[in-house]
C-alpha cells in the first residue's frame, strides 16, 4: 500500500507546453502556412442514400482560382480505415448518408472554393434509405452493404459480436426475481473545438501530411497503404492538435483527399472542414438500443445478465459498436449479443471510452431501477455487484473500486443524503445518485528513444501527440524519473513520423500503459551506457552506480558522485533506446471509478442542475497529477453533456442532421459545470509505468448513468432515453 | 446496389504516376435534378463576380497595420492568414463557440463575427499581444499553473474573455468569472480550471 | 460566404436613400448593425446580399437616454449597454437581465437592440440551406411533418417559427413603441404592432418594408407600484435560445393587480402578448388561484405539434410563477 517516493512522478507539475499554449504559440495544423498553398473544401451528398449518375465540375473548374477538382470517378483512392466491412473509398458511389462525401476543390482562398462548390453539378439517383437499427435489420431493408446491414467484418469488426460465460439458465433458475427492460442511447459527436483540417504537400516522392490526428503513426500507416506508397516516404507530422476524443485516430479521407490534390496541382493543400461538416462528416459515439434481463436474489445480487443489444454504426463500420459496460460489473452467468448495424446516417464510431458510457447508463440504470423495486439502497447495490474478477474468472493486475465507493459515498455524505425516490416536497427535488466505471488497461507496443547529451541534459523522442492529456508531459515525467533527472532537464520531442518511434496513438489511454513502459526501458537502456562512462571516473564498476537528481553516484557511498553533465562531457551523445511489447498473462488490467452526484430538479422547468458531484477512481499511481485531475473534470462534462441535452437530431423525412451546430447540439458551457471533487485512490499497480493504470477514459464511464440515476432519485421517474432534456422531464412529472 | 467506378476513371496507382491539373475526367453535362427543397440561396451566374475590396488601418496589440481585405474576409482569417497571428483559433466560424474571441476596444468578441473591414480604427488585442515580452500576462501565468489548457484550442480564447473582464472588474466574484467566460466552449471539460485561473490572475494583480 | 460590396453609412438618411436605390435597382442589400447574425445567415447560405448597409458607422446612434417620460434608446445601443446601464438596471432591472441572458457576452457586446428585435428565427429548417422552405419562399413549412420540439404551440400556421428574442417580449410587457426611418420619412409605433403573424405574410417577421430602418426604442417609466418581472427557460444555461420565456409587468395596489402585462416568448412566431389574461387578472388579487387562472387562459387555444405539447404545462408554471413573484 505504500507509495514508493518518486522525485518527479505524482506531483503537481504544469504541463511542459503550458508557455506555447497559452501564448498562442502552439502551432496546430490549422496554422501552418505553406508557400503556394491552396485551400480546399469537401462536397457532401444531399441525400442518405443515392447513386451518383453523373458530376460536371466544368464550371467549377473555370471559377478563376479553382486548380482542382477530384470525385469518386477520377480519384478512387481506398480509406481503409473508414470502413472494415463493405468497402470504403474516399469518394464513395453510391453516397450512403447525408454527409457522405462526393467531391473537394482545391483553389487559391477558401472563400473561392465555398463557392466553387456550388457550381459542381451532381446527377443523383435516390435510392430508399433506412434511418433505424432495428428498421435496418428487417430483411427487406434497404441494402446497405451487400451482404446486409448486420455490420459483418473480419476479425474484431465482426457481429454480432457475443460474449458468455456462465450457465445462463442456471444463473436465471437461482434468481428471485427476474427483471427486464431496455434503455436507449443515442448518437453524440465528440464535438473537439478543432475543425479538422490536414495540410498535404509532396517533395518528389515523398508526402508530408501536417494532420490533426491522435496517432502519427497509425496516420503513416494508413495513407502509406491507402496511397500505396511506402512507409518511408510518408511523414506525418502532429505537434499540437485541438482535442478528438476519438475521432481522429488513423489517417481519415480528408487527409488523403489533401494528399491527392497537392499531387494534382503540385502545390501544397490545406483541407478544412467547417463546423458542419464536422459533425456529419466525421463521426460520432454509435447509438444504441439494449435490453437486458437481469436475475437478481432478494438481497439485490445479480445471478444472471442476457444483454441483447443493437448499435447503429451508421453508413460504415469504422469501428467496434460494441457495448462492454457490464465489465465493471459481478456477474456470474452472462451472455450479451451486440449487433452493429448499418444505416444511412452519420457513421457511428470512437467517442471517448466507446464502448462504455452509454452501456453503463443502461445497465447502471437498471441496477439502480432493480434496487428500487428490491427496496435495496443502490449503495448497497452496487457495492453488492462491484466486479472482482474480470468474466468471473481472472484477477485484475489491481482492483480498488470497493476503496473508490467507499470514500466516494463518504465523500459526498451517502448515508446522510440518500431518501427514497420522489421524496423532497415541492418543485423542487433534491436527488442523489451513482454508478461505477472504468476502462481496459491494456500492455501493448510502445517505443522511445532517449538522447543523453554531453551536458547532462536530455532528448526524449515519442510518438505522442498529446490530445489534450497532458502525454507529453507524462512521458517527460516518466523519464526524468526513470532516468534519475531534473524535469527541466528534458526536452521532448513528439508527433513526427520521421524522427519520433512508433506510438500507438492516444486513443484507448494508450499512450501511457504502451508508450510509458518504452521510455522507461530507454531510459534503462541509456543509463547503462552513461554507467559505462562513468565508471573508471568514479573508480566503481558500472552496477555499482546510480543515477538520480541529474548526479551519478556510487550506491554504497554516495559522496562519490559526479553530475551527469560531467560524467558525459567527452561521451559524445548517448542513445537510448526500446521497444517494447509487455503481455499480461493471466491478469486483466483495469481502471475503475465510482462517481456520485447530487441534483436538484426543477419539476416546472425541467432543469436539471448538479450542485455537488464526486469522481473517485482508482487508477493506480498518479503520475502526472495535474492533468490527471482534468481529465477526470473534462470527462464528467462529457458525461453531463450526454446525460442531459446532446444527440445528433435527424430530420425524418429527408434524413437530412437538423443540429450540426454547438449551440443546435447543446454542448455544455461554463454554466453547466459542476464543481468536480477529484478523489484519487492511489495503489501502486504492480504491471503499470511506475505503478500508473490508465486515465484517460475512464472519467466519462459512469457519469452519464450518476446523472440519470440521481434524476430518478430526486422526480421518481426513470429515464430510459437519452438525453434527459427538460421536455422528457415535463412529460414524466406530470403523468 | 454498389455501383463504384470499376476500369472507369482512373486507379490510384495512375493518378498518382502524373494525373495532371487539366486532366480531370470527363462527364456529361446535366442539369442537376435538384430536389425541390434545396435552395439556391444565390444564382450561380453571381459566383466569381467578386465585390467589395478595401483597405483598413486598424491597430492590433498595440501596433498599427494597414491591411488589403476581401469584404468577405472576416477579423479572424484577417488576424490569423495576413498578420500571422494564429493564436486566436477558429472553431465553428459561427460565433458559437468562442475560440476566437479577441477583445476589440476593451470587450471581447468573436472575431469570426465581425467583418475585417468593420475593423477601421479599432483596437484590437489577442493573446500574442498580452505577454511584454518575455514577461507573461498573470491570466497566462494563472493559466499555466491552474492547468487551463487541456488541447489548448479554446485556450486563447477562455484567456482573452477573461482579461476583457479583469480589464473593467479586478476584483470579479467565481459567479462573475463564469459568466464572463460563457461565451467560451471547451469540450475537454476544462470549465472550473479556467476559472480558478482567471481567479488566481485577479488576485494576483491585485 | 458569397461575395459582397459593404458600404459605410454615416446617417440614417443616408442609409435610407441607399436602401431605396439597390432596391430600385433591384440589387439585393441589407442593414447590419452588430453583424453577429447576418454572417451567421450569410455562411449557411440563407443569405446573400451583394451590399451590406453596414449602420455602425453612423455616430451616436447607441445612445441610452433617461428622461422625464421614459427611457430612449438608440438602435445601436449594445445588448451589454443596455445591461449595465446605471439607469435601466435601477428603474428596469429585468430589462437589464433579459439583455444580459441573450446569446453569450461576446455576441452581447456587438450585438444591438436594433438587430435584436429584427433578427430572423432560428428554426433549423429556416437557417439550413438544405431546407427551400416556405418561409424562404418554397412550398412547405418543414416543421409540421419534422422535428416541432421548438416549434409554435400559439399563433402558428401556415409557418410555425418562434420569434427568437429576448427583449422584444420584455418591451412589449413595458410598451414600448419604436421609431422607424423611411423613404416616406420618420414614424413611431407601438413595438407589439411591429411583429407579423404568419396567417399574415409567412415570408416575415416584421412590417419594415423595404428602405426602412429602426432607429429607436422608447420605454415608457412603469406606473408606480409595478414589478417586472423576466423568466427564460432553456436547455444550456448561455447562449442558448428560450424555450418558453415570460415577461411580465404587474401593477398592483394591496396585493390586487391594476393593470397587467404578460408577454411569451418562445411559444409563438411573434412575442405573444396574453391579452385575454391580462383581462381577467386587472381587479383581482394575486395569488395561487388567480395565478392559476391566468395560465389557463393565456394558453387556451394553445394548439401544440407532436413534439412540443411541454411548452403548455411549461408556459403555465411560468406565468404562475411570474405573477407570484411580481406581488
Amino acid at each position: 500500500m505504500a507509495q514508493k517516493e518518486f522525485s518527479v512522478v505524482g506531483k503537481k507539475i504544469p504541463r511542459i507546453d503550458g508557455y506555447e499554449r497559452v501564448t498562442g504559440q502552439a502551432q496546430y495544423t490549422g496554422d501552418y502556412q505553406l508557400p503556394g498553398m491552396l485551400y480546399a473544401r469537401v462536397l457532401r451528398s444531399p441525400y442518405p442514400h443515392a447513386k451518383i449518375i453523373s458530376i460536371d465540375t466544368s464550371k467549377a473548374e473555370k471559377l478563376p482560382g479553382v486548380k482542382a477538382v477530384i470525385h469518386h470517378q477520377n480519384a478512387q483512392v481506398p480509406w481503409a480505415s473508414g470502413g472494415h466491412t463493405h468497402k470504403r473509398y474516399i469518394f464513395n458511389n453510391p453516397v450512403r448518408y447525408v454527409g457522405d462525401s462526393v467531391a473537394a476543390v482545391a483553389a487559391t482562398d477558401r472563400h473561392i472554393a465555398e463557392d466553387a462548390l456550388a457550381l459542381i453539378e451532381v446527377k443523383y439517383e435516390k435510392i430508399s434509405h433506412v434511418l433505424d437499427a432495428k428498421e435496418a435489420l428487417k430483411p427487406d431493408a434497404p441494402k446497405i452493404s451487400p451482404d446486409g446491414n448486420l455490420s459483418v467484418g473480419k476479425g474484431s469488426f465482426s457481429a454480432p459480436i457475443t460474449e458468455e460465460w456462465g450457465d445462463l439458465e442456471k444463473g436465471f433458475k437461482e434468481a428471485d426475481r427476474t427483471f427486464e427492460d431496455t434503455y436507449i442511447s443515442k448518437h453524440v459527436n465528440n464535438a473537439q473545438i478543432e475543425r479538422r483540417v490536414s495540410v498535404a504537400k509532396w517533395e518528389g516522392a515523398k508526402l508530408t501530411v501536417w494532420a490533426s490526428t491522435q496517432g502519427v503513426s497509425n496516420a503513416r500507416t494508413d495513407i502509406a497503404k491507402d496511397l500505396d506508397l511506402p512507409l518511408s516516404k510518408v511523414r506525418v507530422i502532429c505537434k499540437y492538435m485541438g482535442g478528438g476524443f476519438g475521432n481522429k485516430n488513423q489517417a481519415q479521407d480528408y487527409d488523403l483527399m489533401a494528399a491527392v490534390l497537392a499531387k494534382v496541382t503540385g502545390q501544397p493543400v490545406k483541407l478544412e472542414f467547417t463546423r458542419e461538416d464536422d459533425f456529419i462528416g466525421m463521426h460520432g459515439r454509435w447509438a444504441s438500443e439494449q435490453h437486458y434481463k437481469i436475475g437478481v436474489k432478494k438481497d439485490g445480487t445479480i445471478t444472471a445478465v442476457d444483454l441483447d443489444a443493437v448499435t447503429n454504426v451508421g453508413a460504415y463500420r469504422k469501428q467496434s459498436g460494441n457495448l462492454s459496460g457490464t465489465d465493471f460489473y459481478q456477474i456470474p452467468n452472462f451472455k450479451k449479443v451486440v449487433k452493429p448495424v448499418h444505416t444511412n446516417t452519420v457513421v457511428g464510431a470512437n467517442y471517448r471510452a466507446p464502448a462504455y458510457p452509454q452501456s453503463v447508463f443502461g445497465f447502471a440504470s437498471f441496477l439502480d431501477q432493480i434496487a428500487h423495486e428490491l427496496g435495496v439502497n443502490p449503495l448497497d447495490m452496487f457495492m453488492r455487484n462491484r466486479v472482482r474478477l474480470y468474466k468471473s474468472k481472472t484477477p485484475f493486475t489491481s482492483n480498488f473500486l470497493e476503496e473508490c465507493i467507499v470514500e466516494g459515498a463518504k465523500k459526498i455524505g451517502w448515508n446522510e443524503k440518500w431518501h427514497k425516490a420522489g421524496a423532497t416536497p415541492g418543485a423542487k427535488k433534491h436527488g442523489i445518485g451513482m454508478a461505477l466505471g472504468g476502462y481496459p488497461f491494456r500492455p501493448g507496443l510502445g517505443a522511445a528513444t532517449i538522447r543523453v547529451n554531453p551536458d547532462g541534459s536530455a532528448h526524449v523522442l515519442v510518438g505522442v501527440t498529446d490530445i489534450g492529456t497532458g502525454a507529453k508531459s507524462t512521458m517527460a515525467i516518466i523519464a526524468a524519473e526513470a532516468l534519475g533527472i531534473p524535469l527541466n532537464r528534458i526536452q521532448l520531442t513528439n508527433g513526427d513520423t520521421d524522427v519520433t518511434p512508433f506510438c500507438i496513438g492516444e486513443s484507448g489511454s494508450r499512450a501511457t500503459s504502451f508508450t510509458g513502459p518504452a521510455v522507461i526501458a530507454a531510459a534503462e537502456d541509456v543509463r547503462r551506457l552513461i554507467f559505462n562512462v562513468a565508471a573508471p571516473q568514479l573508480k566503481a564498476k558500472a552496477e555499482d552506480l546510480d543515477l538520480k537528481d541529474g548526479n551519478v553516484f556510487v550506491k554504497s557511498d554516495p559522496t562519490q558522485r559526479l553530475p551527469l553533465g560531467r560524467a558525459v562531457a567527452r561521451s559524445g551523445e548517448l542513445i537510448g533506446r526500446a521497444t517494447t511489447n509487455p503481455v499480461f498473462k493471466g491478469v486483466e488490467g483495469k481502471s475503475f471509478a465510482a462517481h456520485f452526484a447530487e441534483v436538484e430538479v426543477d419539476t416546472w422547468t425541467g432543469h436539471v442542475k448538479i450542485t455537488r458531484y464526486v469522481a473517485a477512481h482508482d487508477s493506480g499511481t498518479i503520475l502526472n497529477r495535474l492533468p490527471a485531475e482534468s481529465q477526470i473534470m473534462g470527462g464528467v462534462m462529457q458525461g453531463i453533456g450526454m446525460a442531459l441535452t446532446e444527440e445528433l437530431l435527424i430530420d425524418r423525412p429527408t434524413a437530412i442532421p437538423l443540429n450540426p451546430s454547438y449551440r443546435d447540439a447543446k454542448v455544455p458551457t461554463h454554466l453547466e459545470s459542476p464543481e468536480v471533487e477529484v478523489i484519487f485512490i492511489e495503489h501502486s499497480d504492480p504491471y503499470g509505468p511506475f505503478g500508473g493504470k490508465v486515465i484517460g477514459e475512464p472519467p466519462i464511464t459512469p457519469a452519464v448513468a450518476t446523472v440519470a440515476n440521481a434524476i430518478f432519485n430526486a422526480t421518481g421517474r426513470r429515464f430510459k432515453e437519452l438525453p434527459i432534456t427538460p421536455d422528457k422531464i415535463l412529460r414524466a412529472v406530470r403523468v | 446496389m454498389e455501383e463504384e467506378a470499376k476500369g472507369k476513371g482512373v486507379s490510384r496507382r495512375d493518378f498518382l504516376k502524373g494525373l495532371g491539373g487539366g486532366a480531370i475526367g470527363t462527364a456529361v453535362i446535366s442539369t442537376g435534378l435538384l430536389d425541390p427543397g434545396k435552395v439556391e440561396a444565390y444564382p450561380t451566374e453571381s459566383i466569381g463576380t467578386s465585390r467589395g475590396k478595401s483597405a483598413v488601418n486598424l491597430k492590433v496589440n498595440g501596433k498599427a497595420y494597414r491591411l488589403e481585405v476581401e469584404h468577405r474576409e472576416t477579423l479572424a482569417e484577417a488576424l490569423r492568414d495576413q498578420l500571422g497571428f494564429t493564436g486566436t483559433k477558429i472553431g465553428c466560424d459561427r460565433g458559437e463557440c468562442g475560440a476566437c474571441t479577441v477583445v476589440i476596444n476593451g470587450r471581447n468578441i468573436y472575431s469570426c463575427s465581425q467583418l475585417a473591414v468593420w475593423m477601421q480604427g479599432k483596437e484590437i488585442l489577442t493573446i500574442e499581444g498580452l505577454a511584454k515580452g518575455d514577461k507573461l500576462d498573470p491570466l497566462q501565468e494563472a493559466f499555466i499553473e491552474h492547468d487551463g489548457p487541456q488541447c489548448g484550442f479554446c485556450t486563447s480564447g477562455q484567456i482573452m474573455s477573461g482579461k476583457a473582464l479583469l480589464l473593467r472588474n479586478a476584483r470579479p466574484t467565481e459567479e462573475q468569472v463564469r459568466r464572463a467566460l460563457s461565451g467560451n466552449l471547451c469540450r475537454c471539460g476544462n470549465y472550473n480550471r479556467e476559472v480558478a485561473a482567471v481567479l488566481a490572475a485577479a488576485s494576483k494583480v491585485r | 460566404m458569397k461575395s459582397f460590396q459593404n458600404v459605410d453609412v454615416r446617417s440614417i438618411k443616408e442609409a435610407v436613400s441607399l436602401l431605396q436605390k439597390f432596391h430600385g435597382e433591384k440589387k439585393s442589400a441589407q442593414v447590419v448593425s452588430g453583424g453577429s447574425e447576418l454572417l451567421q445567415l450569410m455562411k449557411d447560405h440563407v443569405a446573400a446580399p451583394d451590399y451590406l448597409v453596414n449602420l455602425k458607422t453612423i455616430p451616436g446612434l447607441n445612445y441610452i437616454k433617461e428622461e422625464r417620460s421614459g427611457f430612449r434608446i438608440g438602435a445601436l445601443a449594445t445588448l451589454t449597454e443596455i445591461e449595465e446601464h446605471k439607469g435601466i438596471r435601477e428603474k428596469l432591472l429585468f430589462l437589464s437581465e433579459a439583455a444580459g441572458e441573450a446569446a453569450s457576452p461576446q455576441i452581447r457586446n456587438a450585438g444591438t437592440i436594433g438587430g435584436n428585435i429584427c433578427q430572423r428565427p432560428f428554426c433549423w429548417y429556416f437557417r439550413s440551406s438544405n431546407f427551400n422552405c416556405l418561409r424562404k419562399g418554397g412550398e412547405v413549412c418543414y416543421a409540421i411533418a419534422g422535428d416541432n420540439r421548438y416549434h409554435a404551440i400559439l399563433g402558428g400556421g401556415p409557418s410555425f417559427i418562434v420569434h427568437p428574442s429576448d427583449l422584444a417580449p420584455v418591451l412589449i410587457a413595458l410598451g414600448a413603441r419604436i421609431k422607424l426611418a423611411g423613404p416616406a420619412g420618420e414614424k413611431t409605433m407601438p413595438l407589439e404592432k411591429f411583429f407579423v403573424l404568419p396567417q399574415v405574410d409567412y415570408k416575415r417577421e416584421n412590417i419594415l418594408q423595404p428602405g426602412e430602418i429602426l432607429t429607436e426604442v422608447q420605454i415608457p417609466h412603469p406606473k408606480p407600484g409595478s414589478k417586472g418581472f423576466y423568466h427564460k427557460v432553456r436547455e444550456r444555461q448561455a447562449w442558448d435560445h428560450a424555450i418558453v420565456s415570460v415577461s411580465a409587468v404587474v401593477q398592483a395596489k394591496g396585493g390586487v393587480c391594476q393593470e397587467a402585462r404578460v408577454v411569451l416568448g418562445g411559444v409563438a412566431p411573434i412575442p405573444w402578448r396574453a391579452a385575454k389574461a391580462e383581462d381577467f387578472l386587472r381587479g383581482k388579487k394575486v395569488d395561487e388561484g388567480s395565478a392559476q387562472k391566468v395560465a389557463e387562459i393565456a394558453l387556451e387555444g394553445a394548439r401544440p405539434m407532436k413534439d412540443n405539447v411541454y411548452k403548455v404545462g411549461l408556459a403555465k408554471s411560468l406565468i404562475q410563477r411570474a405573477l407570484l413573484a411580481s406581488v
